[in-house]
């Protein structure tokens, strides 16, 4: 092993607290440790500033100190793999859930999840759109046999409680949030240049589930008004048309 | 062109970066921040870009790991140097990755004839990669470390000659470091090979509030009097060189970077007339 990695392997573990292994390469011991701490401190805010910056609706309910103390044993527990930070946090949703101090507020861990999905979106591939008179030219039978493909930037998710309420009432820094007892899904998605999100019914929830999956139109809004028999079906595919949810059609004939 | 001053790019600041019309002003990125498939982010980049000479300064390629460049690290800059084409591309002298974690900071080693050897190489790897030559800067220092086989200053022209790269000096760091460890800023100055010098970069710094009497580079202030004394002393030597004010914390308004930004800018501009 080379002298540059046992040096490595030393300074780490003298970060993580044992200072003894660092003692063949420090000049003056006392000073030395002081400096250790000036990278040990540069190291967590690095870590949990990232967090904070990919994780605001959990930051902004439990509060900087509480954030900021879970954020830190977070990344010394899951540190990051790599250089890009942006990304970092995939599983720091997950990591809450188990976290006990975490346990007095259920919906957390949700909240976390939507964030995260939130930064996915943000992050995602450019793609153009699908535009509203797209289908004009289609026959009825053509139209039902059609596949339309999310935009990468699109995520959905689905709650069994009104999480979905809490985290844009959160997001929008409404001081009254309350969780209502009803399923709720959420649609995020990057119209143009920011994320836009908005609370979806069930019915919204099995088209895009549907189209995801590839099934083709007709397969897709039967799952809906399956889902939901009082949906207003062509109100509902107009307006996901409109929020920027679809890819171009690959070609005017369906497959 | 006469080398000019320029300002770390703050998101936040995009509408004034954008419609500001000083003469040779140009901006610096962390490429990390950047490294995504798409996204806003990457559009004010581009718009920037369309205005303004951009430089791409790396903080996580850890080129002073005892191993190669992460391969997945070097694509993602590798694409972004080719898509914004930065007038320099610059890392440090530092590792941040160990055994597959990353250290989202500028650590230390001890500068013997095998470091020097690994970072040559992975220097090499990076500007293979690239396809062009890199600027290297000098980091901030808290460790008295022992078992130096080279000042930093030897170090740093070693590199230069075995690998053509180029010098990112920071004064601040420089001063930092100096402080921290108990040498002469001035003599470190003195001995940088004035050629290799392609960038300077003048920053903030401040006391460690944990009481440890080391100074700590926070970019969280304006640049320190001693640090533009400092930045005298070198351009009067080498001469202009692009010169970039960082500021990452405690950010102030647009137009309150742009009055150290000019500072600096008047500065190159008398020493531009002096060095003719």
């Amino acid at each position: 092993m080379s002298e540059l990695l046992d040096f490595q392997d030393a300074f780490v573990a003298a970060m993580a607290g044992d200072g003894s292994r660092l003692s063949p390469w420090l000049a003056q011991e006392p000073d030395g440790l002081a400096g250790l701490t000036v990278y040990r401190n540069t190291i967590a805010r690095g870590c949990v500033d990232a967090l904070a910056a990919n994780f605001p609706t959990v930051l902004s309910l439990v509060g900087e100190d509480w954030f900021r103390a879970a954020a830190a044993r977070f990344a010394r527990e899951v540190p990051p793999t790599q250089a890009a930070l942006l990304d970092y946090g995939e599983d720091f949703p997950a990591w809450l859930d188990r976290f006990p101090p975490a346990h007095d507020l259920p919906y957390l861990a949700g909240v976390a999840h939507l964030d995260r999905l939130w930064t996915e979106a943000l992050f995602e591939a450019e793609a153009p759109v699908l535009v509203a008179g797209a289908f004009t030219a289609l026959s009825p039978e053509d139209l039902a046999g059609t596949r339309v493909t999310l935009h990468p930037a699109v995520r959905v998710a689905v709650f069994e409680a009104g999480l979905p309420s809490l985290w844009v009432a959160a997001r929008r820094g409404s001081e009254s949030l309350e969780l209502s007892g009803s399923p709720e899904g959420l649609l995020l998605c990057r119209p143009g240049s920011s994320v836009a999100f908005r609370v979806i019914g069930p019915a919204d929830a099995a088209f895009l589930t549907a189209c995801r999956a590839g099934l083709p139109l007709a397969e897709a809004i039967g799952l809906a008004a399956e889902a939901d028999p009082a949906a207003d079906l062509q109100t509902l595919f107009a307006t996901l048309i409109a929020d920027g949810v679809f890819r171009p059609l690959d070609n005017g004939t369906p497959t | 062109m006469s080398p000019t001053a320029g300002l770390g790019l703050k998101l936040d600041h995009l509408a004034e970066a954008l419609a500001e019309s000083a003469a040779g002003l140009w901006f610096e990125v962390h490429p990390e921040n950047y490294m995504s498939a798409g996204g806003p982010r990457l559009a004010a980049l581009t718009a920037v870009r369309e205005r303004r000479p951009l430089s791409l300064h790396g903080v996580g390629l850890s080129l002073a790991a005892d191993t190669d460049p992460d391969p997945t690290h070097l694509d993602a800059l590798k694409g972004l140097v080719d898509r914004f084409e930065p007038f320099v591309v610059s890392e440090h002298l530092a590792w941040s990755t160990h055994r597959g974690l990353h250290q989202p900071d500028l650590l230390p080693f001890p500068r013997t004839r095998t470091a020097l050897d690994r970072i040559a190489g992975n220097i090499a790897r990076m500007q293979d990669a690239l396809g062009r030559t890199v600027l290297i800067e000098n980091p901030s220092l808290y460790l008295p470390l022992t078992g130096h086989a080279f000042d930093e200053t030897d170090f740093l022209a070693a590199l230069v000659a075995r690998t053509g790269c180029g010098l990112l000096v920071d004064v601040n760091n420089v001063h930092i470091s100096a402080f921290n460890l108990g040498y002469a800023a001035e003599a470190y100055l003195d001995a940088l090979p004035a050629r290799a010098i392609g960038e300077i970069h003048l920053a903030g710094h401040s006391p460690d509030d944990g009481g440890s009497g080391l100074l700590i580079d926070t970019h969280a202030a304006p640049v320190a009097e001693p640090v533009w004394a400092l930045y005298q002393r070198l351009i009067d030597r080498i001469g202009p060189r692009p010169t970039l004010i960082e500021r990452d914390d405690s950010i102030p308004a647009f137009s309150v970077l742009m009055v150290e930004r000019n500072r600096a800018q008047a500065l190159l501009m008398a020493c531009e007339a002096i060095h003719v």
